[in-house]
């Protein structure tokens, strides 16, 4: 038995489970007499669907149910809302939304979009039948990126939509930057591409749905970030039945990283086929239709221009940004390049004027939504790579000129030119500690070696500024039981991040009990009322703050039993560390828990049970995490190969619950930077818009050995009081600040051949060509035509 | 996955007469290859024939001036050989620099020979090597071997069994690995043997080449320094997402070096 603190390095409590094949997710759950259903989807990434179909498919043997999107359309079912929480063009005029059914409904618009779901006794036969369906398409012209969607000319997604715009946001003064631009002694240019990417969680989407017709109810087994949210969009808007007739499940959930945080059609489809069927139905997607259907993030080209007075002050920042979004909007998906990309615009720096205009665009592409960042790592890359350009184009030096600009902490609180509350933390003294961690690590005699080896070594250093999201309200349930063990019960999720762990630790820790007696429960709409699942970093944020809510409820309601048992007042009792005192006798809490279930020993007005406790906390303001990343690269100048040789980070996270899960969340976080920077893109053939890299023998992923050793520390001196923990929110802040870390320190290694931009990834063979031609690699004008 | 039969023969005539005995038969070694085909059903077959049963084509020895692995040696024996390491150091390099672990602990030295995947890393130290390809009918020399993209020498139903290498007097190899898969984007084994030095190139072109030039160059100075100034010709290469043909004809000229160097 365990006594645990808030801030230790408590080990995960789950990762014997997951470790030792014993996790139980989606695919480990098989029901009684299930069918199995497969999707076909769209070959083609724009068509007129003339006709299908489907005579021999259903005379395969096995083959129980086909459902195309007529039929669904003819079963009355609705499409899917966006949840995006900006509706509205900078005119005032509604965004489009053109329908977002669960299939294709007579013309497809990307590659993988559902076409036709076969249900069938095994998945081979399913797979047998989907085959033998004839689909007749007229193929259409299409267009798969975002710029290119918006030119005049350009094949039209929805014949009602002009230019594919979805959605023309803008946020900030714009003359009041048009003004500073107007009277600033430089003003800087560049263009970007921050590349299409996929979360390639290691286990792929499906669920598991049943009907029971007695009591006209839903179960459904997802693997699925948000329980919740979807269980409504399924419910309400798809099947039109009361949500409280879906009961939504996530077991073991392997990854998300936003990619199984939206409603996704296969689900409702498995659910219809079940009623439909009477019987179960089990689907489980792919790795290849994985790549073809889970949500992307990123994919924005953007124009960032930055004006600085004569000593290198930051004036003002205008940045102006088009995103794809695929050919539908998703769940958030239109949010993301435009507010999701605005509100941290200008990073840590003190700017006294920013404009942000983003666009959302449809594009003949799989959707985009919420990649781990989703809009912070876009805005950050922006500010970080102009000031290293700004730099290098004036001749400043890249630290001085961040150090210069960085706002001093007498400036806080403060609210950005974004709206943004900044209302706490140490921005020079993080980017100062940062640099000295490098500085202790050797890194001028690191650069010597890599030299003489015949590599060029780079180096950088990128702060950052991002905030929380996610829906704002999180429940969090406490259960007791005789003999000991204590539920808990939350709405927000972990997708491998370590709740059973953290969430537990914080209970324990705030009522004084052992660690062990605590039965962690979420991901089920039965468990709790409500639930935001896994987004914007609001794990601890908001679920850990309804924990510790919850854990005072408790306590208070103890306090009245430990009265009673000491027999002193209320008020007279005092908590600390797990005990009660009175005046002079003392019970700990594990005996006033033991007590509650004892009607004798419980003051007349209780009865056993009382300390169960629901709390539901609600957020006020996003939190800002913030903190600074360095990273030393060496580059092989004859192959152009990049190895990431050391990182630091120190980040601000408010006061961290436990440094190891912490820990984990920045590595994991920069793995995937380093990934994106590096390796990783997703890439739809121009012309047909085909996807190339539907593979990971194609879609380079980084692997262990291109991450290095990381030195990572936490600034605790600024809790905010935004929050009653002081968290301030960890999962998302590795994918925020590496991009530009990663990729200054290589342009940083290749200034002396005059490179001084290359679009991610920098993968050997584009940095070779910028060896050989500094200009190969732009900037180019990216934006012009569509400005 | 298509259905089909599946067959674990104990001796190599079984295995040719189940083989030629099928409709639409396959040989299976690692199933590195053709499993993710089946899976994807890109091929239909009727029935499989797996060789691991077949004692005789597994194992590694030492004869003397040559070195003898068996057809269904696993990549990750083959590295993990002290013989080998001893004899051809550069041969249990390339052998741990295929794939990964999964990978390395289930493909087969003859699964990739037969297959003949224009990135793959074997047919480089087939060719460079000057190995000798045995089958269950006849011996194949290297040169003659490797026939065109995912084709080679061997007729229907032929089994390899096992790859002969004499022992060069010193070799190298040098691999620039595909980010993603960690194929070859270019692979190339250089050797000095007793029949003069050999350049193979895996990875560039469509499949697997010697590059006469390099060896010209190599065979009047073997040093990294002798190819400066040597060249290949993008001309005839690959261009995918991952390279363009000119890059590659870069990175051979670089791999090659290196593989010097490496011989020592
Ligand atoms: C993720 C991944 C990464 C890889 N990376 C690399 C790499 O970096 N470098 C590299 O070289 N390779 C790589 N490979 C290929 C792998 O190393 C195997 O060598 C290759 O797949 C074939 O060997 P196998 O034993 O698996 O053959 P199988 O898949 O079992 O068979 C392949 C073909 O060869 C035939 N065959 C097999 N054995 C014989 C025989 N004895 N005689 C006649 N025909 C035979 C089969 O009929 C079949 O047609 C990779 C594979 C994967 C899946």
């Amino acid at each position: 038995m365990t006594r645990v603190e808030i801030g230790q390095a408590v080990r995960r409590q789950e990762d014997f489970r997951f470790l030792t094949g014993r996790g139980r997710y989606i695919d480990d759950i098989d029901m009684e007499g299930q069918a199995r259903g497969v999707v076909l989807r769209s070959s083609h990434a724009h068509a007129v669907i003339n006709s299908i179909d489907v005579a021999d498919a259903l005379e395969a043997p096995g083959v129980l149910l086909i459902v195309t999107g007529r039929d669904w359309i003819a079963e009355g079912f609705g499409p899917m809302p966006t949840k995006s929480g900006v509706r509205k063009n900078r005119d005032g005029s509604e965004l489009h939304e053109p329908p977002r059914h669960c299939f294709a409904i007579d013309r497809v618009r990307y590659v993988g979009e559902p076409v036709a779901f076969v249900v069938a006794e095994t998945e081979a036969a399913a797979i047998e039948a989907r085959d033998l369906i004839v689909v007749d398409y007229d193929e259409l012209p299409a267009v798969v990126d975002g710029v290119a969607a918006l030119k005049p000319g350009a094949p039209r997604i929805w014949d009602d939509i002009p230019a594919n715009l979805c959605l023309d946001f803008e946020l900030g003064d714009e003359r009041a930057v048009d003004a500073a631009f107007g009277k600033a002694a430089h003003v800087v240019t560049l263009d970007l591409v921050n590349n299409r990417v996929t979360a390639v969680p290691i286990e792929p989407r499906g669920c598991v749905a049943s009907y029971d017709p007695e009591t006209e109810t839903f179960t459904l087994y997802n693997a699925t970030q948000n329980v919740h949210a979807n269980a409504a969009t399924f419910a309400e808007n798809v099947l039109k039945i009361d949500k409280d007739r879906l009961h939504h499940i996530a077991p073991d959930v392997g990854g998300g990283f936003g990619a199984k945080n939206s409603a996704y059609p296969e689900s409702p489809m498995a659910l219809y086929a079940a009623r439909k069927l009477n019987r179960p139905v089990k689907w489980i997607n792919s790795r290849i239709e994985s790549f073809l259907s889970d949500t992307h993030g990123r994919g924005q080209t953007s124009r960032v221009q930055l004006a600085l007075d004569g000593d290198g002050r930051f004036l003002a920042l205008r940045t102006e940004t088009v995103g794809g979004i695929g050919a539908y909007c998703w769940t958030v998906g239109p949010f993301t390049p435009t507010a999701g990309s605005a509100r941290t615009q200008g990073g840590p720096y003190d700017f006294p004027a920013i404009y942000y205009r983003g666009r959302a665009v449809f594009t003949n592409t799989a959707p985009m939504d919420p990649y781990r960042g989703a809009g912070r790592p876009e805005a950050t890359f922006q500010i970080e790579r102009i000031i290293e350009f700004a730099a290098r184009k004036l001749g400043f030096d890249p630290v001085e000129l961040r150090r210069k600009n960085l706002m001093p902490p007498d400036m806080l609180p403060h609210t950005t030119p974004m709206g943004l509350n900044v209302d706490c933390g140490d921005f020079p003294r993080v980017f100062e500690r940062t640099l000295g961690l490098a500085d202790q690590a050797g890194l001028a005699e690191r650069a010597g070696s890599a030299r003489r080896r015949g590599r060029r070594f780079g180096f950088a250093v990128a702060p950052y500024l991002e905030c929380t999201g996610g829906g704002p309200r999180e429940y969090a349930g406490v259960g007791f039981r005789a003999g000991g063990a204590i539920s808990l019960s939350v709405g927000s999720q972990s997708t491998g991040m370590g709740h059973e762990t953290s969430m537990a630790q914080l209970l324990a820790a705030r009522l004084g009990v052992d660690f062990e007696r605590i039965e962690y429960h979420q991901g089920d709409t039965e468990k709790t009322p409500i639930g935001g699942g896994h987004g914007g970093s609001r794990g601890l944020e908001i679920g850990g703050n309804a924990v510790a809510q919850a854990a005072d409820e408790v306590i208070g309601k103890a306090k009245a039993v430990a009265a009673h048992l000491l027999q002193s007042r209320t008020d007279d009792v005092a908590f600390a560390a797990g005990v009660f005192r009175g005046s002079g006798a003392s019970v700990s809490m594990a005996e006033v828990i033991e007590a509650s279930f004892d009607p004798k020993l419980l003051p007349g007005n209780l009865s056993p049970g009382c300390l169960d406790t629901g709390a539901t906390f609600e957020r006020g303001e996003v939190s800002v995490p913030n903190g600074c990343h360095a990273a030393a690269v060496e580059v092989d100048p004859e192959t152009g190969f990049v190895e990431v040789v050391g990182y630091w980070v120190v980040d601000d996270f408010g006061t961290i619950i436990n440094p190891l899960l912490a820990d984990g969340q920045v590595m994991g976080g920069i793995a995937q930077g380093i990934g994106q920077a590096l390796s990783e893109e997703i890439v739809y053939d121009e012309d047909s818009g085909q996807l190339i890299t539907a593979s990971l023998m194609d879609y380079g992923l980084p692997r262990a050995d291109g991450v290095p050793n990381m030195v990572i520390e936490y600034y605790q001196g600024a809790p905010t009081a935004k929050n009653p923990l002081g968290v301030k929110g960890a999962g998302e802040a590795g994918c925020v600040g590496s991009l530009p870390a990663v990729v200054n320190a290589v342009l940083d290694a290749l200034k002396d051949d005059g490179v001084r931009h290359i679009d991610m990834p920098l993968t050997p063979e584009k940095v070779w060509r910028a060896i050989a031609d500094p200009n190969a690699g732009g900037p180019v004008d990216l934006m012009g035509d569509v400005l | 996955m298509y259905d089909f039969t599946y067959h674990r023969p104990s001796s190599l005539d079984e295995a040719a007469s189940l083989l030629a005995g099928a409709e639409d038969g396959q040989f299976i070694a690692g199933g590195q290859t053709l499993l993710p085909t089946l899976k994807q059903r890109l091929a239909r077959v009727t029935d499989v024939i797996d060789l691991g049963g077949i004692g005789e084509l597994s194992g590694i020895a030492v004869l003397g001036s040559r070195i003898e692995v068996g057809a269904t040696t696993r990549h990750a024996d083959v590295a993990a050989s002290a013989d080998v390491r001893n004899a051809i150091a550069a041969l249990a390099e390339l052998a741990d620099s295929i794939g990964d672990p999964q990978v390395r602990n289930q493909g087969t030295i003859g699964g990739s020979l037969a297959n003949n995947d224009p990135a793959a890393d074997y047919p480089a130290a087939v060719l460079g090597l000057n190995a000798t390809v045995h089958t269950n009918s006849r011996e194949i020399a290297a040169d003659d071997f490797f026939t065109g993209m995912f084709e080679t020498a061997l007729d229907a139903g032929e089994i390899i069994t096992k790859v002969s290498f004499p022992l060069p007097e010193k070799a190298g190899y040098a691999k620039f690995p595909n980010p993603a898969s960690r194929y070859a984007i270019v692979g190339v084994m250089v050797a000095a043997t007793g029949s003069g030095v050999r350049v193979a190139v895996t990875g560039a072109g469509p499949c697997v080449f010697r590059a006469r030039d390099i060896e010209g160059a190599l065979a009047a100075d073997f040093s990294a320094s002798a190819l400066d100034g040597v060249t290949v010709s993008a001309d005839k290469l690959n261009s995918d997402l991952h390279a363009s043909a000119e890059y590659r004809a870069h990175l051979v000229m670089v791999m090659a070096k290196r593989a010097v160097a490496a011989a020592g």
